[in-house]
Formats: C-alpha cells, sequence, structure tokens
C-alpha cells in the first residue's frame, strides 16, 4: 500500500501543484524520484512528528494540501493533541498518512503496534477517518479526499486483502446479504480472513474502507440482525453505535498489550484473527441465534 | 530602559479596564509582551480594514494565554473595537482567554495549548517560500512555552530549511525561575542554527529594528521583558496576580503606577 501511497501521490503533485509531502524519515528512498521531479514540495523534515503536524497545518493554511507521513503510532497516538488543536480546531486541512497498521510490524514489540488510533481520532471534531484495504481502495480514497480541505486519516497496511470491493468514500459496501439474523461488520485488510471465515456461511456480511463518517443508512439496514463486528483495531465497534439500539458484539482485541513478536499472522492467530478463529468466533455467534 | 510610549501604555490602560471588568486575568503576561508584538505589528504588512489581506504578513502568538495583550494591541490598530476588550472571557463574546482565528479579526491561528503556534508558523513560512511570496511569519513564544519540545522540533526544522522569513520572538520574562528556566535561551537558539538577538523587549525601537534585520534563516530575537512591566505591584508579585483581575481599589492604585511608568 506504501507504494501505491507513492504513485497516487507522484500523479497528483504532477497534476496539482499544491500538493506537498512531508515525511518523518520514513519512506525517504521510495520519495526520492518524486523529491528529484519537485524539490520544494517533498520534505524529509525529521524524527518530529508533533511538529510535522503543525507544519502541515501551517502550509494548509496557506492553500497548500500536505502530506504527513511516518508510522502509524508516533504520527497519530503520539500527535493526538496536535490533530486536535492546530488541524481539527483551526480548521486546518491536511492529509495524515500512516503507515504499520495494527500488528504489521509485529517483530517490533508493542511500542510499534498501533490499533487504537482509529478509534482516538474519530472523536476529534472535523477529522476524517479511513482505513484503506488494499492499494485499489487506497488510491480511491486519496483522490476522493485529499484537497477538501479537512484532515482526513489515511491508514496504510502491508497486508491488503486481496478483494475486488468497489469503495466510496463515507460509504459502506455490503459484501453478502443472505438475509440472516446475523451480520458481520468489518474494515480494512481484515476482510481477507473474514471473507475467507465466512463466506460458506449463512450471514451478512458489510465492509467498510471508512470510519468516521460512519455509513449509518447501511447499519439501519442491518439494526434488525444481530450484528458482529470482527476488527483488529478499535474504532469500528464504537463508531457503529452511532446508530442507536443496535445489538452489537465485538471479536477482536484484548484488553492486553500482544507481547509477542513473529509476523501479523502470528499474531493474528494468537487473539483469533485468523480465519479459523474468526470462523469460530462467528459459529459461536450463530449458535446462539438459531 | 526605555521609555514607554503613550501608545504602550494606553494599551496597557485597557488591559485592566478589561481585566476589572471582565474579572479574567492574565495581567502580568500580557504586560510583558506588548511592545514586542506592537514592534511586530509595526513592522510587518497588514490593514486592519482587511484582515484577510492576501499579501499579509503574518503575526502569531504561540503563548496563546497573552490573548489579552494580542487583543488590546488589535484594538488600539483598529482590528476591534477598544470597547469590546470589556467582554473579555465572557459567554458570548468573541474575546477568549486564549485567541480564536475563527472569531478574532487580525488571529491568524487559534492557540492556547503550547508549543503549537510556533510549529504553524514554520509551516507558514515555508509554504510562502515555496510559492516565492515575500510574505513574512513572526511568531512570539514564551520562555515557559520553551519548555516544550515542539518548541526546539519546529526551531529544527525552521533551521535546517533556512526559513529567513520567520522570526521566534522570545519573551524572556523569566517565569520559569520556579521550574525549568533555560537561562541563556540567547545561546540555546545559536546552537540550534538561529541568527539570534539580544535586546531589551520594552524597547520598542530596538524590537522594530530586530525585526526588520535581514538574516540568512531563521530568526531568534530573545526579548528580554518584565512580567508586568509598568506597575510594581505587578512585576513583584506575579505569582498572586497570574490570572488574577484587580478590585476596583487595586485597579485606581495600578493605573496610577501606569501613569509614572
Amino acid at each position: 500500500m506504501r507504494r501505491q501511497f507513492k504513485d497516487t501521490t507522484f500523479d497528483l503533485a504532477t497534476r496539482d501543484e499544491k500538493v506537498v509531502i512531508v515525511l518523518g524519515d520514513i519512506s525517504h528512498f521510495l520519495f526520492m524520484p518524486l523529491q528529484e521531479k519537485f524539490p520544494t514540495r517533498v520534505y524529509n523534515m525529521g524524527i518530529c512528528e508533533n511538529a510535522l503536524i503543525s507544519v502541515a497545518a501551517g502550509l494548509s493554511a496557506q492553500g497548500f494540501h500536505p502530506f504527513v507521513h511516518t508510522i502509524n503510532p508516533f504520527l497519530t497516538e503520539r500527535c493526538v493533541e496536535h490533530i486536535k488543536d492546530d488541524l481539527c480546531y483551526n480548521q486546518f486541512g491536511a492529509n495524515i498518512i500512516s503507515t504499520g497498521a495494527s500488528f504489521d510490524y509485529a517483530w517490533d514489540g508493542a511500542t510499534h503496534h498501533c490499533y487504537g488510533e482509529l478509534a482516538i481520532l474519530r472523536l476529534l471534531p472535523g477529522m476524517e477517518v479511513t482505513q484503506p484495504g488494499n492499494r485499489q481502495e487506497l488510491d480511491t480514497l486519496i483522490r476522493s479526499q485529499y484537497n477538501n480541505g479537512r484532515p482526513t486519516y489515511f491508514r496504510l497496511s502491508d497486508h491488503g486483502h486481496t478483494l475486488d470491493v468497489p469503495v466510496k468514500f463515507g460509504r459502506a459496501n455490503i459484501l453478502k446479504d443472505a438475509g440472516s439474523k446475523l451480520t458481520i461488520m468489518t474494515a480494512g485488510p481484515i476482510l481477507g480472513n473474514v471473507m475467507e471465515a465466512v463466506q460458506d456461511l449463512p450471514v451478512n456480511l458489510v465492509y467498510f474502507s471508512t470510519i468516521k463518517p460512519i455509513d449509518r443508512e447501511v447499519i439501519e439496514r442491518f439494526k434488525h440482525t444481530k450484528i458482529l463486528v470482527v476488527h483488529d483495531a478499535h474504532g469500528l465497534q464504537e463508531a457503529i453505535h452511532e446508530v442507536p439500539d443496535l445489538s452489537v458484539s465485538y471479536h477482536g482485541l484484548p484488553d492486553r498489550f500482544c507481547v509477542w513478536y513473529g509476523t501479523v499472522h502470528d499474531i493474528r492467530k494468537q487473539i483469533g484473527l485468523d480465519p479459523a478463529g474468526i470462523r469460530q468466533a462467528v459459529q459461536s455467534r450463530l449458535a446462539t441465534i438459531r | 530602559m526605555a521609555a514607554m510610549t503613550p501608545f504602550c501604555r494606553e494599551i496597557r490602560r485597557n488591559i485592566l479596564t478589561a481585566s476589572r471588568t471582565s474579572g479574567h486575568g492574565h495581567i502580568p503576561t500580557s504586560f510583558s509582551v506588548i511592545e514586542m508584538i506592537c514592534a511586530a505589528y509595526d513592522t510587518l504588512r497588514h490593514d486592519p480594514k482587511n484582515p484577510q489581506w492576501p499579501e499579509r504578513d503574518i503575526f502569531i502568538l504561540s503563548k496563546g494565554h497573552a490573548a489579552l495583550g494580542l487583543y488590546a494591541v488589535l484594538a488600539q490598530y483598529g482590528y476591534l473595537p477598544v470597547e469590546e476588550l470589556k467582554t473579555f472571557g465572557a459567554f458570548q463574546s468573541r474575546l477568549g482567554c486564549h485567541p480564536d482565528r475563527l472569531k478574532v479579526p487580525g488571529v491568524e491561528v487559534s492557540t492556547g495549548s503550547l508549543g503549537h503556534g510556533i510549529g504553524v508558523a514554520a509551516g507558514m513560512a515555508l509554504a510562502f517560500k515555496i510559492a516565492g511570496s515575500p510574505r513574512r511569519v513572526v511568531t512570539l513564544i514564551g520562555d515557559g512555552e520553551a519548555n516544550e519540545g515542539s518548541v526546539w522540533e519546529s526551531i529544527m526544522i525552521a533551521a535546517n530549511l533556512k526559513l529567513n522569513n520567520l522570526t521566534v520572538m522570545l519573551d524572556f520574562n523569566r517565569s520559569q525561575v520556579r521550574s525549568l528556566q533555560i537561562p541563556n535561551p540567547a545561546e540555546r537558539f545559536q546552537a540550534f542554527g538561529c541568527d539570534t538577538m539580544d535586546v531589551d523587549g520594552h524597547d520598542l525601537e530596538a524590537l522594530k529594528a530586530a525585526l526588520i534585520r535581514p538574516a540568512e534563516t531563521v530568526k531568534a530575537i530573545v526579548a528580554r521583558t518584565i512580567k508586568g512591566q509598568g506597575c510594581p505591584t505587578l512585576a513583584h508579585n506575579v505569582f498572586e496576580w497570574h490570572r488574577k483581575s484587580p478590585k476596583p481599589e487595586e485597579l485606581e492604585h495600578l493605573m496610577k503606577e501606569l501613569e509614572v511608568a
């Protein structure tokens, strides 16, 4: 997805002279060709994330469309107050592009795991929050939102799903409507595991690539069913509750640090977010409904 | 120490009156920065009749808690009615105890939390460089604010990019002696790559000369100031007066002190 981010911004920077890239010493080599082509619009500013957000706000205040990019927890959880004050409160737009979703950097340990930022950022007034599931979705969402003058978060992952979902900002996709009393709701790259787990099960499946604004209309359509949120992050289940009087349960993260290393697949398996674990959770929920 | 100008004395009078009427304080920190803000508005290109003039230079009060000082200066330059200062901090007022850019003409960035305005200022200065614009940015930070890491992150970025259209003014009123005082901020700014000057922060002409002096990179002006400048009662009792609003008899006393300053 990072390569797609580069390709998309390369194209946008070529067409739109207001595009400015601000890197926090990540993806520097990836962006070197762009920097050579547009030396005044691509900056590797260093490892100083809070200031990067403020600088982006200043660029936006003067009419540019900044993209700020570095590793997820440093760009989002570390910078929440800068995003709140300098972007949201001041109403300055910027594109915040993180890399390293949830357990992408499993081997680096809990300091590099990041699964809370979707939930945190959606609390900020004026903020848009997206979780593209693969590179096509990323391309669509960036092109749709990058110059709208609002702060928008894009969460990159190294492990996108391989499904072809025609996403649109702010709209959910109904991938399966089996008339079931159980609806699975999920978001982002984990869709691959979810689809593998439930494709032959009698459940409905709804997919979100935008966490804020959440597609309330689609949620309303399944309000009469039990909802099971399957997500390797926080944020989706909270957003779904914007629609009142739902019956929602959650299969996802435990309330403890995931202190293992290995790969994202190892950790997903450990916490039941591999296809087998998800299938078991869905079957258990189905058994209580029948 | 330079003599206080009638213009700056009038601004301080208005601050005292506004604080008395509104019941809100932050007088000493506001008194500390009056000459600095006036020097900025005297040297920047701006138009009070057209606050959104596209070619204007930018002033950002990064230490947002001196908002009353900023409002009083803006009122004196014609951005808002002096009478409106009396609404400071009231429920329906435009004038909060920290400035809101969406409410107050002349306020470019909403500040309050420390260590933010300076980074936004660096971003604006970079934007002007990219656009090939001659516009300039001046930001005013506090010495307490200079405890924040984001201040030095922003300065490193500005120095690395040689943003010579950005000036950082430090209100060096030594308010941080109680905790984490930077003893010689000029050395610190110099070490971080700034073109640094050390001036009397209540000498309007010296401040203006420092502001208009060309530089090759980001400029830092360490302005030696006195918290509560103009009223010995405030200057000698800064902790008591940090957020205090004067009672009628105290207002009368402070006004008398101000007349002989």
